[in-house]
C-alpha cells in the first residue's frame, strides 16, 4: 500500500549483499527486504507486537499465495526462527522468486510420476 | 545482539523440549478443526505431529517453542505454503486464520500427498504472475 510519509532518501544497507537500497519502492509502498537477494533484517517482534532485539538476518524460505493471486514471501530469522510474510514488491528479484517457487517441486519426498495415473 | 561467529553449513532441527513420543495414553490425540478427523498423535517420521494429515490443517496453541500449548488463540491454522530445507525435507507454513500468526512444521509420513503437491503448486498455477515473471527474466 502506498504511504505518502515515507522520505524518498532513506536507504538501507542489504545485511547479506551489501547492496544499498531505497527504502521507498518504485509504486510508494515501504520496501522492507533487499530486492537483489530478497534478505530482510528481523526488527519486528511478531509475537509480542513492537520492536524485536534479535535484528538477525532473515533469509527468504518460501512463496505464499494469497486468495487473490499476489505472492507473498515468507522470511525466517536465520539465528531465533520467527517467520515474518511480507509482499512481493515489483522489481523484486524474479529468478530467485521463481527458484522459490519451484523448489519443493525439484526436491519432493516421495516420487510425482504416480501423480499422472490419479 | 547478532551472532558474530561463523553459520554452520547446514541448519540444524530446532531444539524441542516437549516430546509427546513415549506418552502412552492417548491425550494427545486431536480432532481436526477442518474436517473432525480423530488424529493419533503418532506420526510415522516425525515426532511432532501438529496437523492433520487429510487437510492439513492445524490450531494455534503454541506460542515460541513447538509444543508450550503458551497461546491463547486457538484459531484454526490453515496451510499457507511449503518451503524446502536446505536438506531436503518439506515444511509447511501454517497460518492463523484468527490473528495472522506463522509457524512451520515437519511434513509427517502418512500427510495427504495431493494436498502437499496442490499447496506446493499454488505459486505455479497462476499463469499470468508466472509467465510474467519468465519474461523478466
Amino acid at each position: 500500500m502506498p504511504v505518502n510519509n515515507i522520505p524518498k532518501i532513506d536507504t538501507f544497507g542489504c545485511t547479506r549483499c551489501g547492496l544499498t537500497v531505497t527504502v521507498r519502492a518504485a509504486d510508494g509502498s515501504r520496501r522492507n527486504h533487499c530486492p537483489s537477494c530478497l534478505h530482510s533484517l528481523h526488527v519486528i517482534d511478531q509475537f509480542d507486537g513492537g520492536s524485536s532485539e534479535c535484528r538477525s538476518r532473515m533469509s527468504p524460505v518460501s512463496i505464499a499465495v494469497l486468495r487473490n493471486g499476489d505472492w507473498r514471501i515468507i522470511h525466517r530469522c536465520v539465528r531465533c526462527d520467527e517467520l515474518t510474510s511480507n509482499p512481493v514488491s515489483p522489481d523484486d528479484n524474479q529468478l530467485i522468486l521463481l527458484r522459490m517457487a519451484v523448489r519443493p517441486l525439484a526436491q519432493p519426498p516421495f516420487p510425482l510420476e504416480t501423480f499422472g495415473d490419479l | 545482539m547478532p551472532r558474530h561467529t561463523a553459520p554452520r553449513p547446514g541448519r540444524e532441527q530446532k531444539r524441542k523440549s516437549v516430546l509427546h513420543e513415549h506418552d502412552q495414553h492417548r491425550s494427545r490425540d486431536f480432532r481436526c478443526v477442518g474436517c473432525r478427523l480423530d488424529v493419533p498423535s503418532i506420526a510415522p517420521g516425525t515426532a511432532h505431529r501438529n496437523h492433520c494429515p487429510t487437510c492439513l490443517v492445524s490450531l494455534h496453541v503454541d506460542r515460541r517453542v513447538p509444543g508450550d500449548r503458551g497461546a491463547s488463540c486457538r484459531g484454526r491454522m490453515d496451510a499457507l505454503s511449503v518451503s524446502v530445507r536446505p536438506d531436503g525435507e518439506w515444511m509447511i507454513v501454517h497460518q492463523c486464520a484468527a490473528c495472522g500468526e506463522l509457524s512451520a512444521n515437519r511434513i509427517a509420513g502418512d500427510d495427504n500427498a495431493l494436498a502437499l503437491v496442490r499447496l506446493a503448486l499454488r505459486p505455479l498455477c497462476d499463469p499470468h504472475v508466472a509467465s510474467k515473471a519468465l519474461v523478466t527474466l
